[in-house]
Order: structure tokens, then sequence, then C-alpha cells
């Protein structure tokens, strides 16, 4: 049951804001649309019941979100602007393998936009036998697992585990 | 020396067009008054104090597009069901049956999973609301329609079946609204048989020479007569119709050969 509760939430909140109506017979049809769409749809986007109504992991989403749009996307931001506006374009291009630790999809592909989102770095490919990202890294400090862990992913994936793992 | 070429004609077809609309008049007068056509649209297309001549609907393109020409719309729809059953003619006797496939990376994936009900959302409201706001049943079929290439490309043909969408069951669906068009079309006959009161195929709201009119409000909510049915039934329609299609295109080439030939013995 609990499972049917986000991606119901979800439907009638897209549903409102795109219809821009607020009439009975809008939120009647939202109402019947959502639990509809939940039915049918939830099974493929809720494996762990238990993770769907947590509202500590909800609390953490929204910190996340908080904190990827103003701290990671500023720091990025700053290192790119630094690039264009120097002379003599310092870049070190690369594209590299950044290992990562995390088991739900959820983390993976959030981690891998989150990557892809702040200038500097692109997931270009993901192997996921090998718990594997390739990034195209404007600035590759380094080549190695480690390096390329601590400044690539650490700080989006240890964040987005305490959401979804 | 193309791309220059390319460049050139860009920025002159932009230049020439903006001149011409700037200080040639090139869209006729604009913004000194409303014309005259939009007038005429607009005092027919929401207007309680000409009950004959309205067709109760506030959205404009919606009223003319199952109203003032319902009949060409009518038409089009048939025109449109009539190629998915060339296209189903065509594929006559090939069974459903796609090759597994790895579909695209786990990222396509769950972006994707996590968009189909917002899509769906928003297919729908673009259709129950078209007569409201800008949209419409084909419109929201459209929208709707693009969930079976997403599932063909990102998850693989295979993926129909998994979800238990089957061709006969979209055929069944993509039905299903083209008989809710024709209901909705021949209800005021119907109407009339049962009630001997004078209406016309299609018709919306009251004429001259008929009262009969589709339910305008209920319980006080606009709900516009029968642009609103017209679109859900196009809505269903347009989206398997579609659906249809997609499967069909889904299917591999060598397959289709293949069940083609042995079923029709060449």
């Amino acid at each position: 049951m609990r499972r049917y509760i986000p991606v119901a939430f979800l439907v009638f909140v897209v549903y409102m804001a795109f219809s821009g109506s607020v009439s009975p017979y809008g939120i009647a049809i939202g109402v019947l649309l959502a639990i509809g769409v939940s039915l049918v749809t939830s099974r493929y986007l809720i494996k762990d019941e238990s993770k769907a109504l947590s509202f500590r992991r909800f609390a953490h989403l929204a910190w996340y979100a908080l904190y990827y749009l103003t701290v990671e996307e500023f720091r990025a931001h700053r290192k790119v602007i630094g690039i264009i506006l120097s002379r003599n374009m310092p870049v070190k291009p690369a594209i590299v393998r950044v290992p990562y630790r995390a088991r739900s999809e959820y983390t993976i592909v959030a981690s891998a936009n989150s990557i892809t989102n702040t200038p500097g770095t692109v997931v270009v490919d993901i192997d996921t036998k090998r718990s594997l990202y390739y990034v195209h890294w404007i600035y590759a400090v380094g080549l190695d697992p480690e390096t390329t862990y601590e400044n690539v992913l650490k700080s989006f994936e240890s964040r987005l585990s305490k959401v979804f793992e | 020396m193309r791309k220059y070429l390319v460049l050139a004609s860009i920025v002159l077809g932009v230049s020439a067009l903006a001149y011409a609309t700037t200080y040639l008049g090139a869209l006729g007068p604009i913004g000194s008054d409303t014309r005259q056509l939009a007038k005429l649209f607009l005092m027919h297309t929401y207007n309680p104090e000409f009950p004959e001549l309205t067709a109760m609907s506030p959205e404009a393109v919606t009223s003319i597009v199952w109203d003032f020409r319902g009949v060409d719309t009518l038409y089009e729809t048939v025109v449109f069901y009539m190629a998915i059953v060339a296209a189903l003619a065509i594929y006559r006797g090939v069974g459903y049956s796609a090759i597994r496939g790895a579909g695209l990376s786990v990222i396509v994936r769950v972006v994707t999973r996590i968009l189909i009900p917002m899509n769906i959302a928003i297919a729908v409201s673009i259709a129950a609301h078209g007569y409201l706001a800008p949209g419409g049943g084909f419109q929201a079929g459209a929208a709707l329609a693009v969930i079976s290439v997403l599932l063909a490309v990102v998850f693989s043909a295979s993926s129909f079946g998994k979800l238990g969408i089957s061709l006969a069951r979209a055929v069944i669906l993509w039905t299903a609204g083209l008989l809710a068009i024709a209901a909705v079309v021949f209800a005021p006959v119907a109407f009339s048989a049962v009630t001997g009161v004078r209406a016309f195929l299609m018709q919306n709201y009251v004429k001259l020479d008929s009262p009969f009119a589709f339910a305008i409000h209920i319980y006080g909510q606009q709900v516009s007569g029968t642009p609103t049915w017209f679109n859900l039934a196009e809505f269903l329609a347009v989206s398997f119709g579609f659906f249809v299609i997609f499967m069909l295109l889904s299917l591999r080439e060598d397959v289709v050969r293949e069940q083609l030939g042995e079923s029709r013995g060449h």
C-alpha cells in the first residue's frame, strides 16, 4: 500500500500543475488519474515499500537538492569560469573510470546525473557489471580510482545513499 | 564554403522576414484592433446570450475543431483510422514476437521509468482540459503515444509483452475510442428517435430549429458539451492508434519478412 502513495502524489501534482485548473472537475480527474496510474506503475518504480514514505529519507533528499543547487553548482561553475577566463586555458581533459559503491539504481542514476549536470564533468558511459562510470573530466587531477572517486563522485554518492540505499 | 553559405542564407532569411514583418506590414495590421474574423469566432465560441449561434465551449480552437468544422475533424479521424487499418492489413498474419533486447543504459531506463507516469498525467490533462485550454484529443493522444516509442527504444520492444500490452489489446482500446466518437456523433439522433425532439448528427448545442443540447454544466461545473467527449474519445483512439503503429514498426524486418513469406505461401 505504501508504495502507491508517492507515485499517486507525483502524478496528482504534475497533473494539477500542468492543467493549472483548481476546479471540482479538475480535482476529480486528478484524483482518479493518480489512483489509476499509481496502481499500474508503482511496482516498476518502487521496489522496497519500507523506503517509500520515510520522512528521514525525504528530508535527506530535500537537503541534497539544496546542497547540490547551491554549494556543488557554485563550486563547479567557479572552476569552469576560471578556466574560460584564463589566458592559457588550463585544461587537462580525460575520460576517467570512476568506481561507484551504490547498489540502488536511484542512487546510481542520481549520482550520474549530478555529475553530468555540474559543469566540467560528464558521464559518457556506465558499466554496471564492474560498477564504473566513464566520466569526461575537463581537468583530471588524477586517473587512479581513489582520486577520481574522491574528486568526482564522493560528495554526491555519500549524500544520495542516505536517500535511496 | 558550404558552412558560410548556410550561415549567410540563415542571416539573409531571418533579416528579410524581420524587415518584411516590421517595416512592410507583412502580417497585416497588428495591435490596432481585433480582426473581424477573430471577433466572429470569439462571439460564437462561448456566448450564452446567443444560444443558437454558440458552441458554448470556452476554447476557440476546440470549438472550431469539434463544432464549427466538426464533420471535417470527424473525416480526419476516419482517414487516420483507415491508415492504421491499411498498416494492419499489410502486417496481417504477423504475430507480435519482439526479440528480447537489452535496452539503453540504466541511467536512461530509470529516468524514463519516472517520466512515464508524468507523461500520462500530462497527456490526460491535455485531453480533459482541451475545452478550456490549448490542446485536445489528438495532441493528448500523440503525447501518450510517445510512451510506446520510449518502451520500444529504452527498454526493448519485448517490454510490451512484459507489461501486458499486446497488439490485440491496443487494437481493442483504439477501436473503443472510435466507437466512443461514433456514440457522441449519433447520440443526438438516438435522442431524437426516442423523444421525438428534432436533433442532428454531431449536434452540440441548441439550434434555431432544434432545442437539443448536450450538458454544458454538470453541478455548476463547466464541461462544454460534445467537445469534451470528443476530446476524451479522440484521445483514446489516437493514442492507441499510434501504439498499434509504433508496435508494428518496432518489429524486426527479418522477422516480419519471414512470417509474411510463410503465411502467404511465397
